[in-house]
């Protein structure tokens, strides 16, 4: 998003939050006002829907590749409608009031494709869009294989493992250079275009991570469905509007943060139905305030990403300045400083792109995901925090639960803790002994960190820098669980209680002081193998650090 | 649902809650433009150009700041004078006894395009280690900036002294191509600075036109903090692509690629317009000449005709390269001779010091070794500068 | 009930997960947010919870969105168990 559209996106609120009327009776013109303001706030999950749709149009980049910034955005659509039908496909109830979203949705993309004809209208897309021929060729082919899937998949939670499964080869496709450069090979000659000129940029699809994250976690969630327990409140099915409203949310669209379906539907439901009187369950219905608060967290965000960020970036470390610092030129600043020249200078220059840039990526995407939730929040939903003071953690286990919090959660939630629990409650393994450092629950916890921290990872893209930055954190993560589970046997005679007491407060607060500039440090070297794209390059600059090597 | 169904307190409600932000938002926006309004009144751009990280946190710049592609060059043009001279090492050079301090302006060939800033012209001369004959090292300082105008040249001469910086002699790297007068004000760098250009102007009485339409005068809008956004953004850029030059020693894109300077040139016998076979008396602006020599006042001055190109390639019969026909450049040489010694002038000749493989992509950019060979030739000249122009006797001799 | 839940889980986080069975863990003592529990010990407990008091924990709530306190964890399994 940039500043445009985020003002954009902002001043639309003015829809939702029409002034009431003052109560007396109108008549005339004013009574016509009045009637077409409340059904703007009966509309209101319309308009996050148009909106949403619209958004994901607008904001797709354009390719070389013809028509590709008009079908990315339909395939995220028609994927999403796909995986409601097969999550829903038993109910009938939810069919019918599916026919409503389903004539807007196909309204709103004939609206997007129409502007080729209205050379002052377009284009909402970043080129012109197909012909409306083709347009309607693509709807239809998406009915149709929705409608195969709805009965190839009718009662068959298990076989939405295998949708889980093409989405993850989508993931590959998109993540794996060579992999996209033949994808687009695909598309251009499906497109008669010049296949030689295939390039990883030309397949850029907005959204399509985050779109697939709620995707996934939808179909799995409803593959581990169980009958409800009882107490346990039985989730409301999605309506075809609310899923994809859910699933595109335009704040949250393009870099997060994932919302959980159950916990995003009781904000939209309690949004979109203002009117009615709030179940006592439900929080007190939005409001001002919140559109107040929402811009107000806007401005935080769009400060700390164009601003600080953006200025950080300057002297961040990229692929071309790590190589440029070099040994000092006759001007070298550290002998400016009376330091004496030769490694020093490097040294002391690299350490300042390495911290510039762990301050901007943080800076960077917290103030994007401030304006995600401030957006979020005008448009009544309480998006979850994704940041929550990373670079201030004692240790690496609570920087992971407070850095991209929701992507965290999202993995421990589909991956971490499923395979975690089924290797636990498999048998214990005859050769691995019940104590001591290789006992059975020391593997497993290193296969499942090394494992999560591979799959976050590969998710930023299939290259050996991101595995090499995933086997540094997955390294960090073990080695302070077996740190933490040495000293809680070392000391588990004592009375932990009166040992901590015992410690001077000024003592306690200095290894706390130490324990986040440790955690700091070694998240901030990390980052070097994330933002260098080749291994070799990152060696060179660890060896800088220490003032070794040219 | 009927209007009338909507209960009388949610519409009281939602009306009330509107007035809350237009609130604060009008609060803001008249704080907005009360502050704005200020530092329109104020302008204190002048003032803000000063303060400069360089020079404190990290080192001055070696050339004045001038980049096309910031994210690669680690450098920025901006067009506050006092901001580009506050990032130059000049202004915090402690100056030692036995420091001869030479100065030199000119333009891209001068600062040193495609050269990196310890090949530069200026470096070269740092280099050699010259002495003047009283014992003192000549210590150059690059002053060029990448314009081809006389006014320009005088602009930041005329700006720089005004810092206690203490000069010993200026040397002023000229060629013809900055002379015309129709390309005094070309550039951004004059046209936004219009009270310190027509200063110069009504004070050397150059044959410019003060209320040259060129002339960009900032109305109240242009001065607050809204219409100025650009003007801070660079000069906050500026100050930390700081940080990368003190960690690069890079102040020029290093990956910049060139074609070499044209060899096969056109049948075009006109410069700028002016056809032969002799210069109109306002065509070009030697009176900017003699209003540098009179901003330097007692400092010795040195005229420098600079090294051109002498293409030898198609119709090089009748130009010597991209910029001159022969009868132009001939003609201007000889105009520069006779002025220099009307005036008694120290001006030295290099046009033909460079062979054709000294040069890079334009007629007047040179190569490192070229920038060597030049600094070699002036050494004399430069080192002569510290005897008074009375005791000169031939040494002065083009 | 609540009582017993609650010393129930409180003795089995000291003494198998912080290995440290004299600790005693207050009911409101953040687990999840202040890293006394990592993701791996949290599985543990959430199996720990389904054999001991028969209530299913989904792999979804192993958070602390959920629970972060023996409080809030206890309510959970109550409520699941009361229904």
């Amino acid at each position: 998003m940039n500043l445009t559209q985020i003002l954009v996106f902002a001043a639309m609120v003015a829809l939702l939050y029409p002034k009431g009327p003052n109560g007396k009776p109108s008549r005339g013109l004013a009574c016509t006002w009045d009637r077409i303001r409340i059904r703007v706030v009966q509309g209101r999950g319309w308009v996050i829907l148009v909106a949403s749709t619209l958004a994901l149009y607008w904001l797709q980049s354009s390719s070389p590749i013809r028509s590709l910034d008009f079908w990315l955005p339909t395939a995220s659509l028609a994927l999403t409608t796909l995986v409601w039908v097969v999550i829903y496909t038993p109910d009938r109830a939810a069919w019918r009031t599916a026919v409503p979203t389903i004539a807007v949705i196909i309204g709103v993309v004939a609206l997007i494709a129409s502007t080729r004809y209205f050379d002052p209208l377009c284009c909402i897309t970043a080129t012109r869009p197909p012909d409306i021929f083709t347009v309607t060729v693509g709807i239809l082919i998406v009915a149709v294989i929705s409608a195969g899937a709805a009965i190839l998949f009718r009662g068959r939670a298990r076989r939405l493992n295998w949708i889980v499964l093409g989405l993850i080869v989508l993931f590959v496709v998109l993540k794996l250079d060579i992999a996209t450069q033949a994808f687009s090979a695909i598309l251009r000659g499906l497109n008669g275009q010049d296949t030689a000129q295939a390039a990883v940029s030309d397949v850029r699809w907005l959204g399509f991570s985050y779109i697939a994250f709620r995707l996934i976690a939808a179909l799995r969630d409803r593959v581990t469905a169980r009958p409800a327990a009882p107490g346990k409140p039985v989730p409301t099915g999605l309506s075809l509007r609310e899923f994809i409203s859910y699933v595109i949310f335009f704040p949250a669209l393009t870099a997060g943060p994932i919302d959980r379906a159950d916990r995003w539907i009781k904000d939209y439901r309690n949004f979109v139905q203002t009117h009615q009187p709030a179940p006592a369950t439900t929080p007190r219905p939005f409001g001002m305030d919140d559109v107040v608060a929402g811009a107000g967290r806007i401005l935080l965000g769009v400060f700390k990403k164009f601003v600080i960020a953006d200025m950080l970036a300057i002297i961040a470390l990229n692929s071309i300045n790590a190589a440029q610092v070099t040994a000092p030129g006759v001007h070298g600043s550290a002998s400016f400083w009376g330091l004496g020249d030769g490694g020093l200078n490097q040294a002391i220059w690299t350490w300042v792109l390495v911290y510039a840039y762990a301050w901007r990526i943080l800076f960077d995407f917290s103030g994007y995901t401030d304006i995600a939730i401030g957006l979020g929040r005008m448009f009544g939903i309480k998006l979850p925090e994704n940041f929550d003071r990373p670079y201030f953690k004692p240790n690496l286990t609570l920087f992971w639960n407070s850095w991209h919090m929701s992507l965290s959660q999202w993995f421990r939630a589909y991956y971490f803790n499923p395979i975690t629990r089924a290797l636990r409650s498999a048998k214990e393994t005859p050769f691995l002994p019940e104590q001591g450092f290789f006992r059975q629950s020391t593997f497993i916890i290193l296969f499942g960190q090394v494992t999560t921290m591979l799959l976050i990872g590969l998710w930023h893209g299939i290259t050996w820098n991101f595995i090499a930055w995933s086997v540094w954190h997955a390294v960090g993560l073990f080695a302070h669980n077996r740190w933490t589970d040495y000293q809680r046997r070392r000391n588990a005679s004592d009375d932990p209680e009166s040992t901590e007491q015992n410690e001077l407060p000024l003592r306690r607060r200095l290894a706390t002081t130490l324990s986040v500039l440790a955690t700091f440090h070694f998240v901030a070297l990390g980052w070097i193998w994330f933002a260098l794209p080749s291994v070799s390059l990152s060696i060179q600059v660890f060896g800088r650090l220490v003032g070794i090597g040219g | 649902m009927e209007p009338s169904q909507l209960t009388g307190m949610q519409a009281a409600t939602t009306s009330a809650r509107w007035s809350m932000p237009i609130r604060v938002m009008l609060k803001a926006f008249v704080l907005f433009v009360v502050f704005n309004l200020i530092f329109s009144v104020i302008d204190p751009m002048t003032v803000l150009g000063r303060f400069s990280a360089y020079n404190i946190l990290f080192p001055g710049r070696q050339r004045l700041p001038y980049g096309d592609h910031p994210e690669l060059a680690y450098n920025v043009s901006v067009l506050n004078l006092d901001a580009m001279l506050a990032s130059h090492e000049l202004m915090a050079a402690p100056k030692s006894a036995d420091e001869f301090r030479v100065l030199l302006i000119g333009d891209s060939s001068t600062w040193g395009w495609l050269l990196k800033p310890t090949d530069t012209l200026a470096a070269q001369i740092n280099r050699a280690h010259m002495k003047t004959s009283d014992g003192r090292t000549v210590r150059a300082y690059n002053l060029g900036y990448p314009i081809m105008s006389l006014t320009k040249d005088v602009l930041i001469l005329v700006r720089a002294l005004h810092a206690d910086i203490q000069p010993d002699a200026i040397l002023w790297l000229v060629t013809l191509e900055s002379f015309p007068t129709d390309k005094q004000l070309f550039h951004p760098l004059l046209q936004n600075n219009p009270s310190p250009t027509r200063d110069l102007i009504s004070r050397y009485g150059l044959a410019l036109d003060p209320n040259d339409p060129q002339f960009i005068t900032p109305t109240l809008f242009d001065r607050t903090i809204v219409g100025r956004r650009r003007d801070l953004a660079d000069l906050v850029r500026l100050q930390l692509y700081g940080v990368m030059w003190a960690a690069t020693g890079i102040d020029q894109d290093p990956s910049m690629d060139y074609e070499p300077a044209a060899i096969d040139l056109e049948p075009d016998i006109t410069f700028h317009g002016i056809k032969p076979p002799s210069f109109g008396p306002r065509d070009l602006t030697f009176d900017a000449l003699t209003a540098g020599k009179q901003a330097a006042g007692a400092i010795p001055l040195l005229i420098v005709n600079e090294p051109i190109l002498r293409s030898n390639g198609r119709n090089s019969d009748i130009r010597y390269n991209y910029f001159y026909p022969r009868w132009a450049y001939d003609q201007y040489r000889a105009m520069m001779t006779d002025m220099a010694s009307a005036q008694s002038w120290r001006y030295i000749d290099v046009w033909d010091l460079l062979p054709q493989g000294e040069f890079t992509n334009s007629a007047v950019h040179y190569t490192p070794a070229g920038a060597k060979l030049l600094a070699d030739r002036l050494a004399d000249s430069i080192t002569h500068l510290s005897i008074p122009s009375g005791q000169l006797g031939k040494i002065n001799a083009p | 009930m609540t009582t017993e839940i609650r010393s129930a889980l409180a003795q089995y986080i000291a003494k198998e997960i912080l290995q440290q069975p004299k600790r005693v863990i207050a009911p409101t003592t953040p687990l999840i947010s202040s890293g006394l529990i990592d993701s791996f010990h949290l599985v543990d407990l959430g199996l720990y919870v389904e054999d001991t008091f028969g209530v299913h924990l989904d792999d979804t709530e192993l958070n602390r969105d959920t629970f972060d306190t023996i409080e809030q964890l206890t309510a959970l399994i109550v409520e699941r168990q009361g229904g």
